[in-house]
């Protein structure tokens, strides 16, 4: 057996290789031999077929076989001898001009690159920080208490940010259109979901008054025959409600889960879970930073063959996901091709990871994994049930190992980078602005 | 040639009989068995012998072979009887059946 390896891109490489024609006859007598003990036919019992017809009627599988077994193991043997890291599958052809009583062929692959860890010293990371303060605590409290919105009936002129219960009737030339009219309507004047003419319009009416008004659709009004046209609207308010805000008090705590209704008790819960929020958010944003800094320091090209099952895989997660939420992912094609971008980012910083774990021996300690999972059982009711779930199965383990090695990483690759603390508002790190 | 019609003795055989039997017949007697039609003569299946596979046949024995007997519950049915050629060739012949189809 000869081999000869050629480079023909950055990863992709060629070896070409010969087998003997005699090692393959033999092994194809052997594997009849073997295959006749079993085989059955009609008109003999299983095992007495005489190899002659064994051999008629199974010699070409049995000779594909093991070229296929020759071929395989051929490139194995030259792969090992070689120290190549092969990366995917490799394509096999045959080659035509073989010497007499050879087979010869050619393994095209592609290897994983080689990482050389980069200089990190030039990367930046900024750290966002912010403290979780009393005026934090005050405004999610106050969003909780929105959530909680009663309305009770008010004797007066509806005013902004009061729900109204009405009936109304749209005319247009005088006639009724669709969906024109409704009985016992209820909406609240200035959540949006009536058009603002027609909220302008409620405004000022109390109980039992009613108003006809002129208004015109805007442009660009979803109903086309409706859109730019001026209607007229007949409305009778019958109810006038005040929205009522429930006041920071017991019950409000006991509704919120906090069963002693201890206002003060509330404030330190959602505090807690802010700074929970917050840290996670922080950690968040340092990865994303990270990975980025890894990637901008680290150029590697990588294999084909990898970006290609890792998008299939992508591909196939998207698709179950679609599934889980129930929709029929025949009728919707998925396609691999959709993910590469995202596969290749994930191939090279799993790479690039991979080498750095090894160089800078950032495996995950037991003790650090154990931290890890207790942490993750406190938002739990029973901490100590979550640990052991964790703990029976090492599959279970390996995912919170991979975020301690992940974090080791960001904290390593933070201590080498330039970061500077960055503050921030509690709203820019909720991203409630950007909504 | 024989006085047999080409037409005939493309009718006679119907095909080769390949079973443990067979292949040992055939080992040790130089013979081949076919499954012919069962109104097949001894003449007739040489003939057809001789014309389809281009070898010299030294003798045929003929042997008219009863079908098995099946039961489906109560009732009982037979199944089709056939006629059975043992064909020996002439010493050195062979009949090599990939080929001579």
């Amino acid at each position: 057996m000869q081999t000869n390896q050629e480079t023909l891109g950055a990863l992709e490489r060629r070896i070409d290789m010969s087998v003997s024609m005699a090692e393959i006859d033999k092994e194809v007598d052997s594997r009849l031999k073997r295959m006749a003990r079993t085989v059955k036919m009609p008109g003999f019992r299983p095992g007495k077929v005489p190899l002659k017809i064994v051999a008629q009627t199974y010699e070409s599988q049995a000779r594909s076989e093991a070229i296929g077994a020759a071929v395989e193991k051929a490139f194995g043997d030259t792969v090992r001898e070689q120290n190549l890291r092969v990366a995917g599958y490799p394509r096999i052809e045959p080659k035509e001009a073989a010497a007499e009583g050879t087979l010869a062929f050619s393994a095209v692959f592609e290897v994983y690159p080689q990482v050389e860890l980069g200089d990190l010293s030039q990367s930046k990371v900024e750290r966002p920080v912010l403290v979780v303060g009393d005026a934090e605590v005050d405004k999610t409290i106050e969003v909780l208490r929105k959530q909680r919105t009663r309305f009770e009936t008010a004797e007066r002129a509806a005013a902004e940010g009061d729900r109204v219960v009405i009936d109304f009737a749209g005319r247009k030339d005088g006639e009724l259109f669709e969906g024109g009219q409704a009985q016992d309507f209820p909406f609240v004047i200035g959540a949006g979901s009536m058009l603002k003419d027609f909220e302008t319009a409620v405004t000022g009416l109390a109980a039992g008054e009613s108003k006809t008004f002129d208004m015109t659709f805007p442009e660009d009004y979803h109903a086309a025959n409706l859109a730019g046209q001026t209607v007229q609207f007949e409305v009778t308010v019958k109810r006038v409600e005040a929205a009522v805000l429930p006041a920071i008090d017991a019950d409000l705590a006991r509704s919120l889960g906090v069963a002693d209704g201890d206002v003060a008790k509330l404030r330190d819960e959602v505090r807690a879970n802010l700074e929970r929020e917050v840290k996670r958010r922080i950690q968040a944003k340092i990865k994303e930073q990270v990975m980025d800094a890894l990637l901008n320091a680290n150029p590697i090209e990588v294999p084909k063959a990898l970006i290609d099952a890792e998008s299939r895989q992508l591909a196939e997660n998207a698709k179950r996901d679609l599934e889980m939420r129930g929709m029929k992912t025949k009728d919707i094609p998925v396609e691999a091709a959709w993910f590469t971008d995202q596969a290749v980012r994930r191939v090279k910083l799993g790479l690039i990871m991979s080498e750095l774990v090894k160089a800078k021996e950032l495996y995950a300690k037991p003790e650090q994994v154990r931290t890890l999972v207790e942490e993750m059982a406190q938002s739990y009711e029973d901490p100590s049930e979550l640990v052991r779930w964790y703990y029976a199965q090492p599959e279970r383990l390996a995912q919170a190992e991979a975020v301690v090695i992940e974090d080791n990483v960001v904290e390593w690759v933070s201590s080498q980078a330039q970061t500077s603390d960055n503050a921030v508002s509690f709203d820019e790190l909720m991203g409630n602005n950007a909504a | 040639m024989s006085g047999f019609s080409q037409e005939r003795l493309m009718q006679v055989l119907l095909a080769p009989q390949i079973s443990e039997k067979a292949t040992y017949i055939a080992d040790k007697n130089e013979q081949v068995v076919f499954k012919v039609a069962s109104c097949a003569t001894k003449p007739e299946v040489k003939a057809a012998v001789e014309l389809l596979f281009k070898v010299e046949v030294k003798s045929v024995q003929i042997a008219n072979v009863k079908g098995k007997l099946k039961r489906f519950g109560k009732t009982t049915g037979r199944r089709k009887g056939w006629k059975k050629a043992f064909v020996c060739l002439k010493p050195g012949q062979e009949i090599n059946f990939a080929a001579g189809e």
